[in-house]
């Protein structure tokens, strides 16, 4: 049972020392950079790698569990919210409680040490979102929930640092892999082609909404297979799932009962020179505009929740076609990660279009909230 | 001598107090509904209750304006086009004041006259206020104030001319079937988007010799009350712009030019329409300026005739000027409730989407 205050856990150096921590500067990082300096993963740059992630992680890591204990309308103090907090404060000690990194010896126990600690945070959304469930019941029900724009900018910003948290220390990890696939560095692939992620990810949706409705409309992609750009697989993988899960639920519950046959999702990916533009066609009938504010918040699933424990994003065990309403939003980080954008457009009787902007400079640095 | 100036000098300043104070009445708006179903019965009195609440708005919305224009930042005020603007709303908030009160049919005839009359003074203000604004383009530092306060300037104007372009037209004694004022109430977006794309395929045959294909996807049948000037207007603009980008995209290639697609969709609270090409797209970069007054990718003419002197009147209008078709058309689209979003993708082609509220229940906007 996690108790209400950090400082009844945890001995009151440590939580001054997240405190000091907390408020030093946080130095982000660009895709090429990452790209770049992973290209020569040679045991002087892993040992710089990880003097460099032993002060970074420390630093992203205590500014967030401040922030978690200070959260509004009393969030900071529901069970779910306490354990994400003291997973947070348990990764900032381990990490302060490491020597000096000084050898290749040192740098392999830290990149252990940090591998563990990504596991440990395996849960957080599915974890926090069960938190701000918890605020919810207990909430007024007159207060709209899309009014509470404290807890979405906390969500968002809290997010897109986990985001950044596990880029950093993935990469690192996935640099010691002794026999890398051709074109990879680290979880960026140098020539990755967007039409064959985009085809893998529409099929894995495709699958899920076979299992759960029986069937699934056709999902059609337009675009040269062969344009390829340097970006994170997983990320796109996620994000193009996402946005064809919706669609395919919404064409599927427009057309279940018909018997016309169901309009086919239209992808259609094209290259310019600053970005990359993947967008999401479906004809399931559109958002009213109304409506449409609300699909960006943390609060919102027009689903019934199923409360399962996702092991991971990216991972698609236990993903059902709709859930905590965390799909669009955490999407739409994802994409701003990298310089990106995500927008969502919809007709109201017609249907809905998702546009993915994937900056192809690779130069914007993490955002760092 | 003395005393005729003396005279006049108090007169300007005891005039200008007016303004002053009017300008700060509050102003009151009207939904497309109310104007519907009160013009729905043109009787006599209506005609009065109406001329009478003209009588009192529209110096109230003119007279704001006109302090406005006074104070613009960065010296707009004083650019020679924009003086000129000011007096038109000077002239016009005098003459609307003086005009005794209305008490009487015939009073209500003169008084629609008057304001038919400062309909016209007033047709020339938007390439005007472009020309004053062009003046100072390679000036100022904050391009947001000066957008902010065009958005806010255009809007009223559309209001104020919607109020008597609507009142003039309650005394057609032979109307359109169908029609109140300028509203049709069974409007087909399905006839109107033909039209205007026509108009658009026309003029851009005359500036580059072909015209890419126009199809439209929707229900012919499908109609809803709207003010189809208005709708003309920001289609024929959007497909305008579209069938310039595949034209400039596609002019030099062998490949038959991507035709320009426009979908309507109806909903409950909005009609939707999609306007999409494959003209390559603008950068993300570059969306953010596509509804500034200030940008244009075409070469600037100096030409005053630029805009349509009246709505629906298209005499002039070349493929591209100043490039006020989108931000205006943009607050055409919010002037009831509506908005209009354009979306890009780069090296492909790009979408924008007009939505008009179907409920009719938006009040004006009043800025």
């Amino acid at each position: 049972m996690a108790a209400k205050k950090a400082c009844e856990t945890f001995s009151k150096s440590l939580i001054e020392e997240v405190h000091r921590w907390g408020c030093l500067k946080q130095t982000g990082v660009s895709l090429r950079y990452m790209m770049e300096f992973g290209s020569k993963p040679t045991d002087k740059n892993l040992l710089i790698s990880a003097q460099f992630l032993h002060k970074e992680l420390a630093i992203r890591i205590a500014r967030r569990a401040i922030e978690l204990e200070n959260l509004p309308y009393g969030l900071s103090q529901k069970p779910a919210v306490l354990k994400v907090r003291d997973w947070y404060v348990d990764s900032f000690r381990d990490l302060r409680a490491f020597p000096n990194i000084k050898n290749v010896n040192d740098e392999q126990d830290f990149t252990e040490m940090i591998k563990a600690i990504k596991v440990r945070h395996n849960n957080v959304v599915p974890t926090m979102a069960l938190g701000v469930q918890q605020l919810k019941k207990r909430m007024d029900p007159k207060i709209v929930y899309e009014d509470l724009v404290e807890i979405h900018q906390f969500l968002d910003r809290f997010y897109m640092s986990r985001i950044g948290i596990r880029m950093l220390i993935g990469q690192h990890v996935e640099l010691h892999n002794p026999n890398p696939p051709p074109h990879v560095v680290g979880y960026i692939h140098t020539k990755m082609s967007p039409v064959e992620v985009a085809r893998n990810a529409s099929e894995d949706a495709r699958a899920i909404c076979c299992r759960e409705y029986g069937s699934a409309p056709d999902v059609h992609i337009y675009g040269d297979p062969d344009f390829t750009f340097p970006y994170v697989p997983a990320h796109l993988h996620l994000m193009v799932f996402e946005l064809v899960k919706n669609s395919l639920r919404a064409v599927q519950e427009r057309f279940m009962d018909s018997d016309k046959v169901a309009p086919p999702i239209r992808i259609i990916v094209a290259d310019g020179i600053e970005d990359v533009t993947i967008k999401v066609s479906d004809e399931g009938g559109g958002i009213a505009r109304s409506g449409l504010p609300k699909i960006f918040t943390y609060l919102y699933s027009t689903a019934r929740n199923p409360l399962d424990e996702h092991s991971d994003l990216g991972i698609g065990d236990n993903v059902t076609m709709a859930g905590y309403g965390y799909g669009l939003p955490i999407s739409r980080l994802y994409a701003r990660y990298f310089g990106g954008d995500l927008q969502i457009i919809s007709m109201e009787g017609y249907g809905t279009d998702a546009y993915l902007h994937l900056s192809r400079l690779g130069d914007s640095q993490e955002p760092l909230p």
